[in-house]
């Protein structure tokens, strides 16, 4: 099991250590590693055959629940070996595709990473597991879609897909985590067995499906999320028909069918998986009409198929699912077999505007014969698994009585054959234009679309091969009882003659189309998402960027302000929302004055008035130093002699240091020049500063009157002799009871004196040195040059 | 008494933020150091109101005795206030060598950089 899982990713080491020396080639040795895999499997499965479901388990974090626990069953072996084929014929096809200038290790090791996670993703029991690996998806198509990471083109389709997928993906997180809480569990298998009934709900139930379904979508490039995938185009072709048609994007799908046992008796499903599947595809099939370059024809029609494929999970709860792994494998051959194609015809020619192509059957008759199957396949004719699947669905639709979808699903096969008419007989009929320089592709490159080709066209004919394969991986819960059986012809019935229908008018569409030379053949931009989206993106940097200037985080006047103004809007607003709690009592305050406290208090307020409205700075520093003096006072009257003594100290040291460098500062006149500058904005300044004094005298008034019940301080007065020995509470707490404080604090000193020095060492070195100082702090050093 | 100690702690929080919010570098030491000295007041004032008590010395006299804590806690602030301050001077300083300036409007200036 973990074999099938890793070995891609253990060959990545291989792979770089071959590639520079190999080169294109490369790729052939690469191809080994899926069908490593696909061997593997193929053992697995026929081992693990006579049971319906085995699970295994390695505990990883078993106390979140989340375990690496790989569940093997008929869909993830379906998915497994969809997978591993294909992988093996992609890698085929990009050792002929991707010409010598190639990283090819960077490629390969891409492809190889991409293929471990996907196999991941399908194995995973778990839904934590499912998700990790869900993601590493992500992150491989994301530096494939960047592949040319030089190219605009591509670094924006890079970001649109991560973003919209990881996003989604975060969405299904959350839905993945209301699940396993409602439910206990986070093992699908235990999921499945369970019934809705049997959580607990609270509406958590309902969320949680549509956050995930919001994860399949975004995977699947589902309405409104569509417009990721067109742009992911801009990868590599065998890129574009692996990931982009083949596998990822069926994710989305697969974890609808994964989790249909789990939700598929909420009324909510069938509405919402109907309703976007189906009106995607209809709205999938129109942008495709309307587009002109063959890969992003290629790219909407897939963004339409799945949504087929998602609606068709949605008609399932009324009639039971039955062929849903017949669509996906049909839409897997043809739609990987018409991007290889089209990744031939752009080799071949250097174009892929649908406009400028024309005539190249007879250069390329084994590509235009592949073409024409998967064309074929695609507009669902006859003798095609596209028919097939299209005829089951049809009926499906019928039976459920769902006529609404039946309408938009016959609307939108019409608009596909159009557009599937031009993909074919655009390109590959007609005459050939004069400018365009065609050379002949190589037999190899062209065999992997011609073997999905025929797959499409074989297991069309004869359906009935597909029988035994699609009963034995039928899926307990997801699919009903009776077994499958499939034929070309069930009779004459409702959906062949929709079918004709279908054809004929999608054939006239055609046709019409092509009379008036596909004038409207291009998308309006209120309907290409991509734009807006990147619109959004990049107005957020431009807003990110003009608040961080208006901020000025580097700049002391202009966000110190903000700060303090924060800051009291915050407290301001926390007295406001709890007012009657703050304010009770406020009348019962004291407002006796003691006339020494009161003494003292006035002087302190007088000499900071002095700091304020004095001119010199030499007396507004006598003043500070009065006020700092008289504050040693107001210590005494709280009882307080060992600050008072420590004020005392502090202050005179504070002085003698503030002196020192004042009177290394130029002239006192440039300070009065400077006082008049100051003097606008003195009113902002005031009603901040005065919010500032107000708010905490509200404070401590606050706190004067709320004490706590059982307070430490006394137990300290009581302990103070017997424990420590000491009769000054002060000193024992200091340095017995939080001795660990005070070396902090004194560690804090030694901070600052080394600081402080180091300042100053700095310089002096600079000095003496032929250098300017490197200066601290950001752009100062660019301030010192002339 | 506690209610001359909150207008005398508004007043000092609203002088030095006024203080703080100018531009010369003398203007916003002072104003730190008020800063420093309004933290300190605003927490000794938890100890509540001293009228009636004693020191929190053991030793003598009998009666009440204010709560020793706040003043323990105060005094490592007005030691680590010292240390912070006299940091403060020296990096103004180093900062007035390095960019011939006492106004900070004129330090980090964007217009700086072009010259």
């Amino acid at each position: 099991m973990f074999a099938v899982i890793l070995l891609p990713a253990l060959a990545v080491p291989l792979v770089l250590a071959l590639a520079p020396r190999l080169g294109q080639r490369v790729g052939y040795l690469v191809g080994a590693a899926p069908l490593g895999s696909a061997g593997l499997l193929a053992w697995l499965a026929a081992s693990t055959g006579s049971q319906p479901r085995v699970i295994l388990e390695i505990p990883w974090v078993p106390q979140l629940g989340v375990n690496l626990s790989f569940l093997i069953d008929g869909l993830s072996i379906f998915y497994g070996f969809v997978i591993c084929v294909i992988g093996v014929l992609v890698c085929w096809y990009a050792a002929e595709y991707l010409g010598r200038k190639y990283a090819h290790a960077r490629f390969y090791s891409c492809l190889l990473f991409f293929m471990t996670a996907m196999l991941g993703t399908v194995f995973s029991n778990n839904l934590l597991l499912l998700f990790v690996f869900w993601e590493l998806t992500g992150v491989a198509s994301f530096l494939l879609i960047g592949f040319f990471h030089e190219s605009d083109e591509s670094r924006r389709g890079a970001r649109q897909a991560l973003l919209v997928t990881a996003a989604t993906g975060l969405c299904m997180l959350v839905g993945i985590i209301l699940l396993g809480l409602s439910s206990g569990t986070y093992s699908l298998a235990t999921l499945a067995d369970g019934s809705l009934s049997d959580y607990k709900d609270g509406g958590w139930i309902a969320a949680s499906c549509v956050l995930l379904l919001v994860g399949a979508f975004g995977k699947s490039a589902q309405f409104p999320f569509q417009f990721w995938l067109p742009g992911a185009m801009a990868a590599p072709t065998p890129v574009s028909a692996y990931l982009h048609s083949a596998t990822m994007v069926k994710l989305g799908v697969f974890l609808t069918g994964r989790i249909f046992p789990i939700f598929h008796s909420l009324d909510l499903w069938f509405w919402l998986v109907c309703g976007v599947g189906f009106f995607t595809m209809l709205f999938g099939a129109f942008l495709a009409l309307r587009s002109n370059d063959l890969k992003a024809i290629l790219a909407y029609s897939t963004v339409s198929q799945l949504g087929f494929l998602i609606g068709a999970y949605g008609v399932g709860s009324k009639t039971g699912i039955q062929a849903d792994t017949l669509h996906v494998l049909s839409h897997v051959l043809y739609k990987g077999s018409l991007f290889m194609t089209a990744g031939i015809v752009d080799h071949c020619t250097g174009l892929r505007d649908v406009r400028k192509l024309g005539g190249l059957g007879r250069y390329m008759p084994v590509t235009a014969f592949s073409a024409a199957i998967g064309v074929a396949a695609l507009a669902g004719l006859p003798l095609t698994t596209g028919f097939i699947s299209k005829e089951l669905l049809l009926a499906d639709l019928v039976d459920a009585r769902a006529w609404v979808w039946f309408a938009l699903v016959a609307l939108s096969a019409t608009l596909t054959v159009a557009f599937a008419a031009r993909l074919f007989f655009n390109v590959f009929t007609g005459s050939k234009p004069e400018a365009l320089s065609v050379h002949r592709p190589g037999w190899a490159i062209q065999t992997p679309p011609l073997l999905l080709a025929l797959a499409a066209l074989i297991l069309g004919t004869f359906p009935g091969l597909l029988d035994g394969t699609l009963n034995a991986i039928k899926v307990a819960g997801l699919h009903g009882e009776e077994p499958i059986h499939l034929a070309l012809w069930h009779g004459f019935n409702l959906e062949v003659l929709t079918t004709a229908l279908i054809i004929v008018c999608g054939g006239g569409l055609y046709l019409l189309c092509q009379k008036s030379g596909w004038k409207r053949a291009e998308i309006p931009t209120f309907l290409r998402f991509d734009a807006a989206f990147e619109r959004g993106l990049d107005g957020l940097s431009v807003f990110s960027k003009r608040l961080t200037l208006a901020l000025r985080a580097d700049w002391p006047p202009a966000y110190l302000p903000i700060v303090i103004f924060f800051l009291l809007v915050s407290l301001a607003g926390t007295v406001a929302v709890s007012s009657s709690r703050f304010f009770e009592g406020f009348s019962a305050i004291d407002i006796s004055l003691s006339p020494l406290h009161t003494f003292v208090a006035v002087m302190i307020a007088a000499s900071l008035v002095g700091v304020i409205v004095l001119r010199r700075w030499t007396t507004q520093l006598i003043a500070l130093s009065v006020a700092g003096f008289f504050l040693t006072f107001y210590f005494v009257l709280y009882r307080a002699p060992d600050l008072a003594m420590t004020q005392i100290l502090v202050e005179s040291a504070s002085v003698v240091m503030i002196l020192l460098l004042l009177s290394r500062f130029p002239s006192s006149r440039l300070f009065r020049s400077e006082e008049k500058r100051e003097a606008k904005g003195r009113i902002f300044r005031v009603i901040l500063s005065g919010g500032v004094g107000l708010v905490m005298t509200g404070l401590v008034l606050f706190a004067d009157r709320h004490s706590h019940p059982d307070p430490i301080g006394p137990k300290y007065l009581e302990l103070s002799k017997p424990l420590a020995e000491g009769t000054n509470a002060v000193n024992t707490i200091l340095v017995d009871f939080r001795g660990f404080d005070t070396l902090g604090e004194i560690t804090v000193l030694l901070i600052a004196t080394l600081g402080a020095l180091g300042l100053m060492m700095r310089y002096k070195r600079g000095r003496a040195g032929n250098d300017p100082a490197p200066a601290p702090g950001f752009f100062l050093e660019k301030k010192r040059r002339p | 008494m506690q209610i001359e100690t909150a207008l005398l702690v508004g007043l000092l929080f609203a002088v030095s933020v006024y203080l703080l919010l100018h531009k010369s570098f003398v203007r916003i030491l002072f104003g730190f150091v008020t800063l420093t000295n309004a933290t300190n007041l605003f927490l000794i004032s938890m100890s509540g109101d001293p009228d009636g008590k004693r020191a929190p010395i053991l030793a003598e006299g009998s009666g009440p005795i204010v709560d020793p804590l706040p003043q323990a806690l105060v005094l490592t602030a007005i030691v680590i206030g010292f240390g912070l301050t006299i940091y403060l001077i020296m990096l103004l300083y180093r900062i007035f060598l390095d960019a011939k300036t006492t106004d900070a409007s004129k330090l980090f200036l964007p217009e700086a950089d072009d010259e």
